[in-house]
């Protein structure tokens, strides 16, 4: 179960970033189509037109995608801000209460998001709705990525309350300034090394 | 007035809820809920998701991930070793010497990270150690760092600015362009205060190394340069109308992309890292701001932002007594909360009291960025005050006491804004039309 867990929630960070690969991917194709388009119009003396259908709006679905898939991992990572001022001076038995109350809030509010998400893909696919530009797409089928990740999210909220109740440290702690810094490290000693060998 | 009432009682449960842990985006979606269930009768869960979702599926927020992710490659190139070598040599006959490399090599980092925490890192790994080395007061490096790392904020690309842009549907271009002239006024404010204080205290200022030929120089500028183009690039192509700012990121990320694999700091892991942790914090973000979208509908049902418009409005305050307030306001609210939570929420509550006031929204952006650059450098949160304490050691009430002249000079700038608008309205105005 909880190797299953784990990895659910890494396939869902790798998902995001896979996303955020193919924001990079349609809006960097289309500036490279607009480059040669103005080169063809330099040569020929009129564009032709070359775009990619409705590039803005996948653009816009796929940063959905990215951002609402990768939360659970961004969780795990301790990448989301909180106000961490009073949790860091409390007593330790006080600071495990106040961790379970956050984890169980978030997770309620998670949930609810969760359920009328559903209710908005249900109802989307129910009428049919597509997108309005050029290429129609089905838009619950963009809204389901918003839905997948609020699930995800939800469980891995309970997960980690379950944790801090039987008296384990929640998944999150390490901070994001730590982060930055281990960053540095890192890139401090590869350069370190790329100096001595 | 009720209303008034009620919406000071929902800020303190919002304080209350982010004090107690609870994460930034939740507590907004605590915050909104409570405001719709409780004084209207809106369907709440539908608000909600169609709220969220017609904010997240967006064209110009896609610049969000794509200019963190450019930063994320650079942060990971040798940029803070080459920002050091190949601007130390020019600046042994300022007075204060290598202690403008600090407010240089941030504005130069700032223009390619919108992040404030990343500059300060980036660039203080490297001169910090190189300015102890040479004997450089201890308590001025650390302040000019402290306080140019903050210019990542305002320097586009900046990404608190996407995200004030996104939430007020503002031109994120415009907005762009609008940083550029008050980022150069800090940068210019922070380099006259290192050198009247050089000038006034000589001794206490080491002496230079020695010196180059300029076709040294030159030499040891060289690798600054592909990274000087890349700003020149991504910054000109918007002002000039000939990328969005979405476009220009995705090229900005490939030309970083190239960048570092030309200085042969590109590998799997480099890669990997960047984009994992590009697609965190645009993660979280886009998250804030999915809470805010539904916030700002929220209180849209609640009218609690209209009816504090026309509370001000009836107090007569003028503009820059409205200022004033809201200056006192942000910078203790900033003590607290990061600079993200501090702008939606700025955005989704008083910005129609700004409008009321007959205040620019453009302007007004880069007003309050201003101001949560202070809020970086102020104890007991600070984000830059954390990244230093890191790198140096020092206790935070020590590094925030060397970055205190750097606050007042911040508190300058926005004193100097609000005098002479033009600072961020005319470069703005002379865009090319959209």
């Amino acid at each position: 179960m909880r190797r299953f867990l784990n990895r659910l929630y890494l396939a869902s960070g790798i998902l995001g970033a896979l996303f955020i690969c193919a924001i990079l991917a349609t809006v960097a194709l289309q500036v490279g189509l607009n480059v040669l388009d103005s080169l063809i119009a330099w040569i020929a003396g009129r564009a032709v037109g070359l775009l990619i259908p409705s590039y803005a709006e996948f653009a816009g679905f796929f940063l959905a995608a990215a951002s609402f898939l990768a939360l659970p991992y961004t969780l795990r990572r301790g990448g989301h801000i909180r106000v961490n001022l009073l949790l860091q001076h409390v007593p330790a038995g006080l600071r495990r209460w106040l961790e379970a109350w956050c984890t169980l809030v978030a997770a309620a509010i998670s949930g609810y998001f969760a359920y009328y998400m559903a209710d908005l893909v249900y109802a989307s696919w129910r009428f049919g709705d597509v997108s309005p530009g050029m290429v129609a797409v089905p838009i619950w089928l963009p809204q389901t990525s918003l839905l997948l990740g609020l699930v995800v999210l939800t469980i891995a909220l309970l997960d980690e309350f379950v944790t801090i109740v039987r008296g384990g440290e929640p998944s999150y702690e390490a901070q994001a300034i730590e982060g930055v810094l281990e960053s540095l490290d890192e890139t401090g000693d590869d350069a370190g090394k790329r100096g001595g060998g | 007035m009720e209303q008034v009432l009620v919406g000071g009682l929902l800020f303190v449960v919002l304080l209350s809820l982010l004090a107690s842990g609870i994460w930034v985006a939740f507590s907004l979606m605590i915050v909104g809920y409570l405001g719709i269930a409780l004084f209207s009768s809106a369907p709440v869960g539908q608000v909600m998701a169609t709220s969220v979702w017609s904010a997240s599926n967006n064209w110009a927020l896609a610049a969000l991930p794509m200019f963190i992710w450019m930063g994320e490659i650079l942060f990971r190139t040798r940029l803070a070793e080459d920002l050091f070598a190949g601007l130390a040599p020019w600046m042994g006959r300022l007075p204060g010497r290598l202690l403008h490399v600090n407010i240089l090599g941030c504005g130069i980092f700032a223009a390619v990270s919108g992040s404030s925490a990343a500059t300060c890192a980036t660039v203080g790994k490297m001169s910090l150690p190189e300015l102890k080395k040479r004997g450089y007061d201890e308590r001025l490096a650390i302040g000019t760092l402290a306080g140019s790392g903050t210019l990542g904020l305002l320097i586009p690309p900046s990404i608190i600015l996407i995200v004030y842009g996104v939430a007020t549907e503002e031109s994120i271009a415009r907005l762009f362009v609008a940083g550029v002239l008050p980022g150069l006024m800090l940068v210019v404010l922070f380099m006259s205060y290192v050198g009247i204080w050089s000038l006034i205290s000589p001794s206490r200022v080491p002496p230079p190394d020695a010196a180059m030929s300029l076709r040294e120089k030159l030499w040891n500028a060289r690798r600054l340069i592909p990274v000087v183009a890349l700003i020149v690039g991504v910054i000109g192509s918007i002002y000039m109308g000939l990328a969005s700012p979405t476009d220009a990121a995705a090229v900005g990320v490939v030309l970083a992309l190239l960048l570092a694999w030309a200085s042969g700091t590109l590998n799997r892991r480099t890669f990997v890292d960047s984009l994992m942790g590009a697609t965190r914090t645009s993660c979280m973000i886009a998250f804030i701001l999915a809470g805010a979208a539904f916030l700002t509908s929220a209180m849209g049902f609640t009218g609690i932002p209209r009816e504090l418009a026309r509370w001000i409005g009836e107090m007569g305050l003028s503009p820059y007594a409205l200022l004033a307030a809201l200056t006192v306001f942000f910078i203790v609210l900033g003590c607290f909360l990061d600079g993200i939570s501090v702008v939606v929420l700025t955005t989704a509550i008083i910005l129609p009291m700004v409008e009321a006031a007959g205040i620019d929204r453009i302007w007004f952006g880069i007003y309050v960025v201003l101001v949560v650059e202070m809020s970086q450098i102020t104890p007991p949160v600070g984000f830059n005050l954390f990244v230093i304490q890191g790198l140096t050691g020092r206790n935070i009430f020590q590094v925030a006491y060397a970055a205190l002249p750097f606050f007042l000079l911040l508190l300058a700038g926005v004193v100097l804004t609000v005098a002479f608008p033009e600072i961020a309205t005319w470069l703005p105005s002379r865009m090319a039309a959209q």
